[in-house]
């Protein structure tokens, strides 16, 4: 409990410095938002325009330190105020718009690499020099090592363009209700294929070769040995002795891997043309638009430190060393 | 060892797959049709159009937006006119006819009989009146409007000073309904989720975060011009998506940059894919810092014009379609307003290495033993050009300039950080040059103005937002303001002739080419596209013009 404590604390300082970060660092760039929509409209709008503008869309002129403090009890009362790049939408519904697409994607493709990863990982280890330890590390690390935009474009032309198995773009077909029919959850998973694939593809080698790594050096452990010299079942050895024990640092990946799927995958976003905050969150960094920028980093902090937190939960549970520290 | 070649090996033969499979795709490219060839599924089927740079929409409709949804200002509500770049010409639209006070310092508009909202009220001249009323206290803009008053089917604009640009300035704000926007508490804020609007296609259907449909309004006042079924918006995270969709003819009308058309695009169907590139965007220019050494030498402005080679400009940097500019300084968008005798003895727009330099030499900027140039002060004559990074075109365009000048004796190098970080610069006029656009209004006053009008200057420090290269002159002060009360068009024309001798003399700024209006299209299932032949518009899908095209595309039958 008092670990769990202690933690907590590291973590409630933690988010302190990266939401006060958070604060500051859009605000270190130049211009401001009106400036730079004026900018993008290319004479488009008016000069005088931009007065109306920056009163309409809240643009703050106050201090900085009252700013700060205005900021910080948004935060807390959870309002995080009307994004700038698509006003007048409140930043909350904005994010919790494409959220759930972001979470379905990432999620998938991180499940999957991860487990599958790992599996391969255990395999390739417990028969070292066997066909799986052999042929698979050098193939995927170098499919892991294609330029991730290449590698997806390229998945697009031959899957969806050429053979036409999966669909090119969109999250489901346009023109169809989303509804919890078969029909339409059948869609959306035809459409999260391509996407969802090329980001295993890439991930997979990394989780693979990590299990892999850690599984041989526990594979030497005396322990293993003396599972082996009791006549204990291979498979049992294998998953509960020797996967159980290397298992920790896949954990620990797979925890900030959790974390970092609510921040988007921009690249695949942008080349399946699929809904999520990636592209968002450019468009905000572009557009100079505080409040959803505020609004999408918090998500990904909280949700970093949030992970981070219940996997440190987690190790509590699987490694008894950290109990006892 | 082992380790290593087998490596290798693998990586060979992995690449080996990988060409293979690029071949294979190459050879096999299809083009997939939309929908298909019969009449009955193109009378129902929605015009598909992609919007670039959107990952998704919200189902706001409002015009006050400062991101507007597609169609909004296009399909939904109409303007009074219509001014067409491509042509030159005027389509009276919600207004019939109109007419400017001797004095000029009124407008008064007749409206068409007949027009209704969508939800069936009828236009009226409260409508527009009320319009302008919410524009100025929303947006603000429009200083020169004293009042606007409705009498009939009359709407009459007063001005507070004789000012004849306000024409096409009033003419092509998109009209509210009254009856609708007075009801908003809030009207800047409210979502508008249900638009009610005079034009072609109003009806939002099936709205969805990457994709809604507009259908015909049922109280259309030129029912017989809807002849298509509706309209369909796809929301795409970037060009590469849209372009895709473009390729592969899941879209009727691809108005985005398509690198190499010809064979992306053009080549998989020639019957049926066409592109055009008018040259009516605006004029984009190299501004040189007026308001620091030695920028503010018009020889040298001339000397560093004439040095650049507009041709491997437009060549390189807009993949050759973009027109060169000539010493007017006015883009294809003002082709009718052009001084035939301006334009036909231009000698600074013209690449000339030789005659530059010898400008240089003149102007007292002597080349080193090294071949290269001082400034007056002992310098070395070297400034940059700052550009947005992720403009790849404009970056190339700054990269052919920095060559040409090299041939000079002049050193510029390329500055690219982040779009924001260059125009804060130019904004406060902390920069030495920069590649930049112009203003774009059917008539020239605002281009002339924003480019040598000194009402426009603001010293350095002071934020701008136009006129970034801080130039003045008082020749071309007079001439706008005369150009402002005038309200007879060839008067209009005489002072911009003469403005354009000034522009010709004073070099304000290095105009390189026009911008091109990019269009593409698949006329599979609809017919009636513009075209260079017939340019009753531009492929444009955010321009005014839009409208005019929605109006005149048919299913192919």
């Amino acid at each position: 409990m008092r670990f769990i404590l202690r933690r907590l604390g590291f973590y409630l300082i933690a988010f302190w410095a990266s939401i006060t970060l958070n604060f500051l660092l859009p605000r270190f760039m130049p211009g401001d938002p009106v400036s730079r929509m004026f900018a993008r409209s290319q004479d488009r709008m008016q000069p005088e325009q931009i007065e109306a503008l920056r009163k309409l869309l809240g643009v703050d002129d106050r201090p900085i330190w009252e700013q700060y403090a205005g900021y910080l009890q948004n935060i807390l009362t959870g309002q995080m105020g009307v994004s700038i790049s698509r006003f007048p939408t409140p930043v909350t519904e904005v994010i919790s718009s494409q959220i759930g697409w972001t979470l379905l994607l990432g999620g998938t493709a991180l499940v999957i690499a991860a487990v599958v990863g790992n599996l391969l990982g255990i395999l390739a280890a417990w028969r070292r020099g066997g066909a799986v330890d052999s042929a698979l590390p050098p193939v995927l690390v170098f499919i892991g090592s294609f330029p991730y935009f290449w590698l997806a474009m390229g998945a697009l032309y031959l899957f969806g363009v050429v053979l036409g198995w999966f669909p090119i773009r969109h999250a489901f077909t346009d023109g169809a209700e989303p509804a919890f029919t078969t029909e339409f959850l059948g869609d959306v998973a035809a459409h999260l294929v391509l996407p969802a694939l090329t980001i295993v593809l890439v991930s997979i080698g990394g989780w693979m070769l990590g299990m892999r790594n850690t599984m041989i050096a526990t594979n030497s452990e005396d322990y293993i040995t003396l599972a082996e010299a009791k006549g204990l079942r291979p498979a049992r050895i294998m998953l509960r002795y020797a996967a159980r024990n290397a298992m920790l640092p896949s954990v620990t990946s797979f925890g900030m891997g959790l974390g970092f799927v609510v921040g988007g995958a921009l690249l695949t976003e942008v080349v399946f043309a699929y809904p999520g905050v990636g592209y968002q969150l450019l468009n905000a960094v572009q557009g100079l638009d505080y409040p959803l920028m505020q609004g999408l980093f918090l998500t990904i902090t909280a949700a970093v430190l949030l992970a981070n937190f219940l996997v440190d939960i987690l190790y509590v549970r699987l490694d008894p060393r950290v109990r006892s520290n | 060892m082992t380790q290593t070649r087998f490596f290798t090996s693998a990586r060979i033969a992995a690449a080996g797959l990988a060409v293979g499979a690029m071949l294979l795709t190459g050879c096999a490219a299809t083009g997939n049709k939309p929908g298909g060839t019969d009449a009955a599924a193109n009378a129902s089927a929605f015009l598909t159009i992609p919007r670039e740079d959107m990952g998704t929409f919200v189902q706001n409709f409002n015009p006050f937006a400062p991101t507007v949804n597609p169609m909004v200002q296009q399909s939904i509500y109409e303007s009074l006119l219509v001014f067409n770049p491509a042509q030159g010409n005027t389509v009276p639209w919600l207004a019939t006819d109109w007419k400017a006070a001797d004095d000029g310092k009124s407008i008064t508009f007749t409206l068409r009989d007949g027009v209704k909202w969508s939800d069936g009220q009828p236009l009226v001249a409260d409508d527009v009146a009320y319009t302008f009323e919410l524009q100025k206290k929303l947006k603000g803009g429009y200083e020169y409007l004293d009042g606007v008053s409705a009498e009939g089917n009359k709407v009459t604009f007063n001005f507070n000073k004789p000012w004849s640009p306000a024409l096409y300035d009033v003419g092509q704000l998109s009209i509210l309904p009254k009856h609708i926007w007075s009801a908003l508490a809030d009207p800047e804020k409210d979502a508008n989720a249900k638009p009610v609007g005079t034009g072609p296609y109003t009806e939002v259907d099936n709205f969805q975060a990457q994709s809604f449909v507009l259908k015909k309004n049922p109280n259309y006042w030129q029912p017989d011009k809807q002849k298509i079924a509706g309209i369909k918006m796809l929301a795409f995270a970037g060009n590469d998506g849209a372009n895709l969709a473009a390729a592969n003819g899941d879209v009727d009308w691809a108005p985005q940059y398509i690198p190499n058309i010809e064979k992306t695009f053009v080549s998989k169907d020639k019957d049926h894919r066409h592109y055009w590139f008018p040259p009516t965007g605006a004029m984009i220019n190299w501004q040189l810092n007026t308001a620091k050494a030695p920028f503010n030498d018009v020889d040298v402005r001339k000397a560093l014009s004439m040095a650049v080679d507009r041709d491997q400009v437009t060549k390189i940097g807009m993949s050759g379609y973009a027109q060169p500019a000539d010493c007017t300084g006015l883009s294809g968008n003002y082709e009718t307003w052009k001084n035939t005798q301006v334009k036909d003895n231009c000698t600074w727009t013209n690449h000339d290495v030789q005659k530059a330099n010898e400008l240089l030499d003149k102007a007292g900027y002597a080349k080193g033993a090294d071949g290269k140039r001082t400034l007056k002060d002992g310098k070395p004559f070297e400034f940059k050009i700052s550009v947005g990074s992720s403009s790849s075109d404009w970056l190339s365009v700054a990269n052919v300039i920095s060559q040409n000048l090299a041939e000079v004796g002049v050193t510029a190098k390329v500055d690219s950080p982040d779009w924001a970080a260059v125009v804060s610069g130019y904004e406060t006029g902390d920069f030495d040059s920069g590649i930049v656009w112009s203003a774009n209004d059917p008539s020239p006053y605002k281009y002339f103005n924003t480019s040598m009008g000194s009402s426009t200057v603001k010293p350095v420090g002071t934020k701008t937002f136009d006129n970034y290269h801080r130039f003045g002159d008082p020749k071309a002060d007079a001439l706008l303001t005369e150009f402002a009360t005038a309200t007879d068009q060839s008067k209009q024309k005489d002072i911009a002739n003469k403005l354009q001798e000034e522009y010709n003399d004073a070099a304000p700024l290095v105009p390189l080419f026009s911008g091109p209006e990019w269009g593409a299209y698949n006329d599979t299932r609809f017919i009636g596209w513009p075209t260079q032949d017939n340019p009753y518009a531009t492929l444009s899908v955010r321009a005014p013009t839009t409208v005019l095209v929605l109006t005149s595309l048919e299913p192919r039958k």
